[in-house]
């Protein structure tokens, strides 16, 4: 099969395009994952060790995105942007646990000291 | 896929299986990246534990990602997108259990608000009834200390009664002792008064009481008998007795008469002024009792008497 000029080129432009990394910025990736390490740092990530470390996990694939972008790996940027934002969200979870588990704890411990009130 | 692997794994080097297991890893038969693996565990994990039945949906959502994950490994194995997927797929697995714990301790901590809420009210009702008997008992206490108060006023009122009568009954008493002092004060011209163990005795001279021979009182003598029953009135005895006497001159029997009649005269007086027949009584001793001489004028005008014995009321 004998390939016309203007269809060598075009293959030829579109495979360099998907060498660059093909895919567009992923601005909507980046804004996505941002807010869900802003929504753990509101929800109080830095409470609980646990969250902590999936909050810094996230905010590197963070990091490292931007700096894929940069490279023009907008694809591999995408996808750490996607790693990013799952671990965010399992950041503000376990600091949801965390919080819900000291409020159980709390409640306890203030019937613990009804408890002793109505002793004495 | 694992039985291919393991065939894989087991067999020698000869080109065409070299040929082989390349043709097979090409297929997609090859070992699940590290993520799958903790995506699958994650999952059994999170399926095990409260999620399950606190966090059904975010479950679900996990194991979802979970299949993508699985399906890309399937289809593409090696590839970039299936690690991402796998890490995605783990991360939401971790997510759901979290959700499933948050949801259990988010229970627990009601459970225990309900209950401290419980322990509380309890309590309050508690406190309510022994603050409900305290008073109860200050009531009953006041109540007591309120009766010993009025049971001692009443005491205080009834002492204080009893002051006034006794102060009234000391004043009538020392106003009468006052009246028979004057009474005899003014009977010390007639008479006189002395206190003997018969009682006391108020002896009164013949002469100012009668005229000689008679025994109709002289109105003198009318006059300063009203004293003398008004003070004893006063005063209050238990008995009179009223004794004339005479001197020795003159025969016995009219003497005894006319003494006797004397007396009588006096206790008429007396009793007409007030006081009580039935305590006196009136005897005629004639000369028998003489207090002085019967041989001088004076010594026989002394004997000529009338003695009043007054016994005392006590």
């Amino acid at each position: 099969m004998r390939m016309s000029f203007e269809r060598l080129v075009s293959w030829g432009a579109f495979s360099m395009v998907v060498a660059c990394g093909g895919a567009a910025v992923p601005n909507k990736e980046l804004a996505t994952a941002q807010a869900s390490v802003r929504a753990a740092e509101v929800g109080g990530a830095d409470k609980s060790p646990q969250a902590q470390l999936r909050l810094k996990q996230a905010r590197d694939k963070i990091a490292e995105a931007e700096k894929l972008i940069a490279e023009g790996e907008n694809e591999s940027a995408a996808r750490a942007l996607r790693c990013a934002e799952s671990d965010a969200e399992l950041a503000l979870a376990l600091s949801r646990e965390h919080e819900a588990k000291e409020e159980a704890e709390e409640a306890l411990k203030k019937i613990q000291r009804l408890m002793e009130d109505s002793k004495s | 896929m694992k039985k291919l692997a393991r065939f894989a794994d087991g067999t020698g080097s000869s080109p065409l299986l070299v040929l082989g297991l390349s043709f097979l890893v090409g297929c997609g038969a090859a070992i699940p990246p590290p993520e799958l693996v903790a995506a699958r565990q994650a999952y059994a994990d999170a399926e095990k534990g409260p999620a399950k039945e606190l966090a059904p949906a975010q479950l679900d959502t996990a194991h979802q990602a979970l299949e993508e994950a699985e399906a890309s490994f399937e289809s593409d194995p090696e590839s970039e997108e299936t690690r991402v997927l796998a890490y995605v797929a783990e991360r939401r697995a971790l997510s759901s259990a979290a959700v499933g714990a948050t949801e259990k301790a988010r229970k627990r901590r009601a459970h225990l608000d309900e209950e401290y809420t419980e322990i509380e009210r309890k309590r309050a009702t508690m406190t309510k009834e022994e603050l409900a008997a305290t008073r109860a008992r200050l009531a009953q206490e006041s109540d007591r200390v309120r009766a010993g108060q009025e049971a001692i006023a009443q005491r205080d009122a009834a002492l204080a009664q009893k002051e006034v009568e006794l102060e009234k009954e000391k004043k009538a008493r020392a106003e009468a002792e006052g009246k028979l002092t004057a009474a005899i004060a003014s009977l010390a011209e007639m008479g006189s008064i002395k206190e003997e163990a018969r009682g006391m005795v108020i002896t009164l001279n013949g002469a100012v009481l009668f005229a000689t021979g008679k025994y109709e009182l002289l109105p003198i003598a009318k006059s300063k008998l009203d004293e003398v029953a008004d003070a004893l009135k006063g005063q209050g005895f238990k008995k009179i007795v009223i004794e004339g006497h005479t001197d020795s001159r003159g025969v016995a029997r009219d003497n005894d008469k006319l003494s006797l009649q004397r007396a009588e005269a006096v206790k008429a007086h007396l009793v007409a002024r007030g006081l009580d027949a039935s305590l006196i009584e009136a005897v005629g001793l004639g000369s028998t009792r003489p207090v002085a001489t019967n041989d001088t004028p004076e010594g026989r005008a002394n004997n000529r008497r009338v003695e009043l014995i007054v016994t005392p009321q006590k």
